[in-house]
């Protein structure tokens, strides 16, 4: 009786010392990232029976066990990578947003800058100060475009940056579960099956980092390892064999990274589609949508303002005589092969009219036969051309022989636009600011008739002719009159009909005649001569500011960037919420989660005092024992 | 329900985040003076900002262009201003001249003077802007518009009218040609121009005449030749661009005074013609204001301007004749004046709407961009009460321990 009294003492003991140090381990572990709190699981000993019934034998301690729901972790999963997903978006497109956060940084002051030096040049075309100053005001929207681009640019080589670490840290991680499940395999089998609690903890810490880099899902095997998959059901983690993945180049742009498995020698690229949550998918997404498409836009604006500006630049006349040529370089849109083509033949792609571009970008494939498959990336519009070339959103796209089927190009139109715009002129005198010819009505004409200043044609290239003189003579009666000059065809052509302001197109200008002219009157086209105080082109230029020469005639430059503005303040002000709103519902479940299984310091000091009060008791005990076999023994005596 | 005890403390350091980060927002909209302190804040209002800032300053561009315009047309102005004086004194010598009762010596003295005035003329007329601009001399700016030379005062340059751009839609004259104001100026009566032949020998006077149906005007030459037979002065009508008599067709008996009248225009002639003299009827052609006062000297320097025997009558001709010039020049010049009086007039229209829009579009900046102080500190107090209030129970929260009362 007295060796039962003792043993059941002693299993009280035991399990108070066990909940003791079970209660001190959650205190000490009260902050650690991923524990769960543990708790003993105490058993009866099974009884003795007697014939007078069941006598209990004491407590068992039958397992340490953590608690843990499977439920809530999972939702903490899901949860967590979206919202990093949305919290890297949001800090990446707050670098665009912060830089276009000051009016007076951005592309709008230059632009300003540029159309003001055009309006002195057209108040005092002679005035060298004022040709100075446009090539200043060009030259400073030239720089202002590049350096926001080159900040566009730096983005996206820091997001290469990100791309690799993130590659770096998701392999890491993959590795350190791997051996996780080693370990607890090993420890189960050496402890009876026993849960391994901290080293439970430990991994599903892990798989939630890795949640946090890149969408996980988790299948538990039977032995106690866990199986990883990422994005579209890739394994990363099969048992304790990790599998690595890599960076590599885009096929379709070299100048950007891409998330590849390396498999047994060969690299199987992940699409970025199958990512669905973490942050290497809201760096991707960011790239793909949010940062292209700034990027194209200010090229797109630069691209159109050079080519428009060029046009009309190249109708007029410089202080030399001579007729305008290119004010500003123009980017040429960019064409990459993929490197997995295995055909020979080159595409180009040239703009045919810059007011179509779309800002997209666009990918080609060859079909076979002659037949290209065009995708605007933007919306997915899929055109098929029967044969090249073609012109399609104002691009004209062109391919050389040698082509296979299945070959496949990227084409950014503007993406460019804005590091490859520079200012062509450097003389002063080269600006044209005049018109290249002038009309002029005989003084010795006695009629009435007027003639108007004359506009050149928008064709190009300019008519060889244009600045020869042209001649127009009244015939009598004057209801028909006889053109003369060199280009004039059939000249001199005879009994042209007059009809009043009807538009008179030779040699590439157009003029209006109006009034009564008398017979013999003579109105002559010249070459524009010594013009210095023509300012005809410059009005001209200076009207290229609020036309709408973008988007198909429907946006001024100025308004496609505050379009670019607008967009890029919608969406980060739309990840700004949907981030919050995500990490706050993240946080709601991270609660709830904690409340099963985080640790309560009340809870411990209450748990603290309920051993300790057992640890006394069961001592109690034992000294009872003590003093029945001390009875016992004085018997013998 | 339980609590972990490290939720507590998340939570709490969530929400002591969330608040700062809205103080400082507050805060930075103070210190910056700005609402929008990136896109993302507005959106909307940052791209109209950005439209309107664009207006904003092209209205402040076409205050400058208004500036060039005014102050090319001011000096055209004055410059005209000169001409019409110097023409309206040119005019009164000419009256004067033409009240008869001058001796030769007086005629040579006129001429002397008109002279004179031909060259202050000429020198108006290549009027330069200050810095080397000619006013009249179209496109080409450096080029002198008019040069006296053997053939009198030409017109060097061109008819080029330079525009400028002085609001949104409104193009407004910087310059007039040349032309326009000294060349172009029709002789006669602005129609047609009746002339005494030159080799006349009668006293016969023709006056200028006038238009009575413009519908009726061919735009041919004519010729009235007079035949004095039997001391009976007759006349008849001939076209001689059709090679045609005029109806009736049969000489017409003259009466000095009494209006000759056919195919929409009449004119009279006075005094007394002598057998074979001939007046001509031509359409108007350009007689430029130096070409009319040039004549006007030569006519006061020849005894018989014409070619003719009676130098009086063919005095009075000449002088009629540049008179009738003379007046449709200081027209022409009236006409110039007065539209660039209504240039001006409408720059200062322009510019009190310019300045109006200006003072709107800061307005709608002001409204789109910047804080409004009274809203923002009155949500800084509110932000940093509530701040505080989460920091005390903060702390009164986690002050609480079961492990304080072992």
């Amino acid at each position: 009786m007295g060796i039962s009294v003792f043993g059941s003492g002693l299993s009280a003991l035991n399990a108070a010392q066990i909940g003791l140090s079970t209660t001190e381990h959650n205190i000490a572990n009260a902050n650690t990232p991923g524990f769960n709190r543990q708790e003993v699981a105490l058993a009866t000993r099974l009884p003795q029976s007697t014939g007078a019934g069941f006598i209990g034998q004491g407590v068992d301690v039958s397992s340490v066990k953590r608690i843990y729901n499977e439920f809530l972790s999972t939702q903490v999963l899901q949860g967590q990578a979206q919202a990093s997903k949305l919290e890297t978006y949001y800090q990446q497109i707050g670098q665009i947003d912060n830089m276009l956060a000051d009016s007076e940084a951005g592309l709008s002051p230059a632009l300003q800058e540029l159309f003001s030096a055009v309006n002195n040049v057209a108040s005092s075309p002679e005035s060298q100060a004022a040709r100075q100053a446009l090539l200043g005001g060009a030259q400073f929207l030239v720089s202002r475009f590049q350096s926001l681009n080159q900040r566009l640019s730096d983005i996206n080589s820091s997001i290469n940056g990100q791309i690799t670490n993130s590659v770096t840290t998701i392999n890491s991680y993959a590795q350190q579960i791997a051996s996780l499940n080693k370990n607890i395999v090993l420890a189960q089998a050496a402890f009876n099956g026993q849960p391994p609690n901290d080293l439970l903890d430990q991994r599903d810490q892990l798989v939630s980092l890795l949640n946090q880099e890149v969408k996980t899902n988790v299948i538990k095997q039977g032995d106690g390892t866990l199986n990883v998959f990422i994005g579209a059901g890739q394994s990363l983690v099969v048992g304790e064999q990790p599998i690595t993945l890599k960076t590599v180049q885009s096929l379709s742009d070299p100048s950007r990274l891409e998330v590849a498995y390396v498999s047994s020698a060969s690299v199987i690229r992940v699409q970025q589609s199958s990512f669905q949550g973490g942050n290497l998918e809201g760096l991707l997404t960011f790239r793909s949508e949010s940062l292209d498409a700034a990027q194209n836009t200010l090229g797109r604006v630069a691209l159109v303002l050079a080519d428009t500006f060029n046009q009309q630049h190249k109708l007029g006349q410089d202080l030399n005589g001579a007729l305008g040529g290119n004010f500003f370089t123009q980017a040429v849109p960019l064409v990459n092969s993929n490197t997995a083509n295995t055909g020979t033949a080159t595409v180009s792609a040239s703009v045919a009219s810059s007011s179509a571009l779309t800002g997209s970008d666009y990918s080609l494939r060859f079909d076979g036969g002659t037949a290209y498959t065009l995708t605007r990336l933007s919306d997915k519009t899929v055109t098929v051309l029967a044969t090249l070339p073609q012109t399609v959103d104002g691009l004209t796209i062109a391919t050389s022989a040698g082509a296979l089927a299945g070959d496949s190009y990227l084409i950014r139109p503007t993406v460019n636009g804005a590091r490859d715009i520079s200012v062509v002129i450097s003389d002063t005198s080269k600006i044209a600011a005049a018109a290249p010819i002038r009309t002029n009505a005989s003084l010795t004409n006695i009629g009435s008739g007027r003639i108007s200043e004359g506009t050149v044609n928008a064709v190009f290239p300019v008519n060889v002719n244009l600045q020869q003189p042209v001649s127009i003579v009244f015939d009598s009666p004057p209801t028909t009159f006889t053109v003369t000059g060199t280009g004039i065809p059939g000249s001199p052509a005879a009994g042209v009909a007059y009809t009043v302001g009807a538009p008179i197109t030779y040699n590439g200008f157009t003029l209006e005649i109006t009034g009564a002219p008398a017979a013999g009157d003579t109105f002559t086209v010249t070459s524009n001569t010594n013009a210095t105080a023509d300012n005809r082109n410059a009005l001209l230029l200076a009207n290229l500011q609020t036309k709408n020469t973008m988007t198909g005639g429907t946006a001024s430059y100025q308004g496609t960037y505050a379009q670019l503005v607008s967009q890029v303040g919608n969406k980060t002000r739309e990840l700004e919420l949907t981030s919050l709103a995500q990490t706050s519902m993240v946080n709601q479940i991270v609660q709830s989660q904690q409340s099963v299984s985080g640790v309560n310091l009340d809870e411990e000091a209450a748990n603290l005092l309920r051993y300790q009060r057992a640890y006394q008791a069961a001592g109690r005990v034992i000294q009872v024992a003590n003093t029945l076999f001390d009875t016992l023994l004085s018997l013998g005596g | 329900m339980r609590i972990s005890t490290s939720s507590i403390y998340n939570a709490n350091i969530n929400l002591l985040n969330q608040q700062q980060a809205k103080l400082l927002h507050t805060q930075q909209q103070i210190s910056t003076q700005r609402r929008i302190l990136t896109p993302a804040d507005d959106p909307i209002a940052a791209a109209r900002v950005l439209e309107i800032s664009q207006a904003d300053a092209s209205n402040t561009q076409y205050a400058t262009n208004r500036a060039t315009v005014q102050h090319t047309a001011s000096l055209a102005e004055s410059v005209l201003q000169s001409v019409t004086s110097l023409l309206q004194d040119v005019r009164t010598v000419m009256v004067n001249a033409g009240s008869g009762g001058l001796n030769n010596s007086d005629k040579q003295t006129l001429a002397t003077d008109l002279s004179g005035r031909l060259e202050e003329l000429l020198t108006l007329a290549n009027s330069t802007d200050g810095v080397g601009n000619y006013l009249f001399s179209g496109f080409q700016g450096r080029t002198q518009p008019f040069v006296n030379g053997m053939a009198g005062v030409q017109y060097q340059t061109d008819d080029g009218q330079r525009m400028i751009q002085v609001g949104s839609t409104r193009q407004l004259a910087a310059s007039d040609s040349g032309a326009d104001i000294f060349m172009r100026v029709k002789n006669g009566n602005g129609t047609f121009i009746a002339q005494a032949a030159t080799a006349n020998t009668g006293s016969g006077i023709v006056s200028q005449g006038t238009v009575t149906n413009p519908a009726l005007l061919t735009g041919n030459n004519y010729q009235v030749a007079f035949s004095v037979v039997a001391g009976v002065t007759t006349y008849s009508v001939n076209n001689t661009t059709l090679g045609a008599p005029v109806a009736p067709g049969t000489p017409i008996p003259y009466v000095s005074g009494q209006v000759i009248n056919f195919d929409g225009l009449q004119f009279d002639i006075t005094g007394t013609p002598a057998n074979g003299d001939v007046f001509t009827v031509a359409p108007s052609t350009n007689e430029s204001i130096f070409e009319t006062i040039s004549n006007l000297i030569t006519a006061l320097r020849t005894p018989n301007p014409l070619g003719g025997t009676d130098a009086a009558t063919e005095f009075t001709n000449s002088n009629n004749h540049a008179l009738n010039s003379l007046d449709r020049g200081i027209d022409k010049v009236l006409t110039v004046r007065s539209s660039l009086g209504t240039r001006l007039r409408e720059l200062d229209a322009l510019q009190s709407a310019g300045e109006d829009m200006g003072v709107q579009f800061k307005q709608t900046l002001s409204k789109l961009q910047d804080v409004d102080f009274n809203k923002a500190i009155s949500d800084l107090t509110q932000q940093k009460i509530s701040l505080e209030a989460a920091q005390k129970s903060f702390l009164a929260v986690s002050g609480l321990s079961l492990f304080d009362f072992m």
